[in-house]
């Protein structure tokens, strides 16, 4: 019975779904029946298309080094990865939650806030079917505006959403593992002491009133000194992510 | 299935292969730390699909037709710009329903809202994007997307 309860303790959202359904077919079971008829189009959308995201997830994260994923989408990729968020957004096929898996393992491997925005929103709107069903149906200069507004919304979005959230603010903990976890330092708790600074020059640095990592560490890359300033912050801010 | 949904499978399943020949090991290793991840994700997404089966039988496309059509073209606009956040239908219904629309002389504005919000904001969607990527990512990127769907609109309305 506990174990029931767990089950549906983690699975709130579903479990208050099915709840309703039960409902629904005590009281109008034509429209749950109906319900479950539409839902069935989704599912099937939904078993084609998470078995390939899953595949291509887990090849990036075997095989495509963090490097050329921070060089191609990175903080620093500029327009190129602008670019190439938009063309792998709109290249790409299923519904919007299909790119969620593949976005994090992107995080996970260097790129950079405001391109996973335009990846998932590309995703979301930009494909190449949809736009050609667009204009059959409502014209190719009415798609072709809308297409182009839309583009340039979603670099806008991209750039204001990268200046308001911050990849320590995105939930990581599913998705790295102990070798590949990345040194941070957190802001909110930084004091500003400078004290990682004077311990381990060549790894931190001092930005504004807050420390900051000089550079892109990763655990398996630690050295005595910077497990020293690890352990000497005052704020225990210093730590892998 | 779409061409392109095909063309991702044979991307993706060659180059599985080629990493099952290259490192046996390896490959797996990744399937079963991505499957970790999407495992909590897939109870979610089920529920979603669910729900979006019952958002689509208590407001059917024909009711969400009478809402795009209406004469008062600022309400109308935000009712739009909102039902399509809510819904999730797919695009081979959306398309001929408003181009229908826009061929008995409705507005566009309303129209295009709805299209941009219909795929950009994801109602149904946003707790999933909100564990996945945190409440304030998924806040942002669902209201900015709201947001800039009524300026499209609004300028589409201008141009066309």
């Amino acid at each position: 019975m506990s174990l029931i309860l767990k089950k549906i303790k983690s699975n709130i959202f579903l479990s208050l779904v099915i709840l309703t359904y039960i409902i629904l077919f005590i009281f109008l079971p034509d429209k749950g029946i109906q319900s479950l008829n539409n839902s069935l189009y989704y599912i099937k959308e939904m078993l084609i298309i998470m078995p390939v995201i899953l595949l291509l997830t887990s090849l990036i994260e075997a095989w495509v080094p963090r490097k050329t994923i921070q060089n191609s989408l990175g903080e620093g990729s500029g327009i190129k990865g602008i670019l190439f968020s938009f063309l792998f957004g709109s290249f790409s096929a299923g519904p919007i939650y299909a790119a969620f898996p593949i976005c994090k393992m992107l995080i996970k491997k260097g790129a950079s806030v405001a391109n996973i925005v335009i990846i998932l929103s590309a995703w979301a709107v930009i494909k190449i079917p949809m736009l050609a069903n667009e204009a059959k149906f409502l014209g190719p200069q009415f798609m072709l505006v809308r297409w182009f507004l839309t583009s340039l919304s979603i670099a806008t979005m991209a750039i204001i959403t990268s200046k308001i959230v911050k990849k320590v603010e995105i939930p990581m903990d599913d998705i790295i593992t102990r070798d590949d976890a990345v040194l941070n330092v957190d802001k909110n708790f930084c004091v500003g002491c400078g004290l990682c600074v004077s311990v381990s020059p060549e790894n931190f640095v001092m930005k504004g009133k807050k420390a900051n990592t000089a550079k892109i560490i990763l655990i398996s890359e630690e050295n005595d000194k910077i497990k020293t300033a690890i352990e000497k912050c005052p704020a225990k801010a210093i730590k892998y992510m | 299935m779409d061409i392109f949904t095909i063309c991702l499978w044979i991307i993706t399943l060659i180059w599985f292969i080629g990493s099952i020949i290259k490192d046996k090991k390896k490959t797996f290793g990744s399937i079963k730390m991505s499957s970790g991840m999407m495992r909590n994700m897939i109870g979610e997404i089920v529920g979603i699909l669910f729900l979006i089966g019952l958002i689509i039988t208590f407001i059917p496309p024909e009711t969400i037709k009478q809402y795009l059509g209406q004469s008062n073209v600022v309400l109308s606009t935000i009712v739009s710009a909102f039902v399509g956040s809510i819904t999730l239908i797919p695009a081979f219904v959306a398309f001929p329903l408003v181009g229908s629309l826009v061929k008995a002389g409705a507005s566009i504005v309303p129209i295009v809202a709805f299209l941009t919000t219909l795929t950009m904001v994801g109602f149904v969607t946003f707790p999933l994007e909100k564990r996945e990527f945190g409440m304030k990512f998924a806040l942002v990127r669902n209201s900015l997307s709201f947001g800039f769907a009524i300026i499209i609109a609004l300028i589409m309305g201008v141009i066309i």
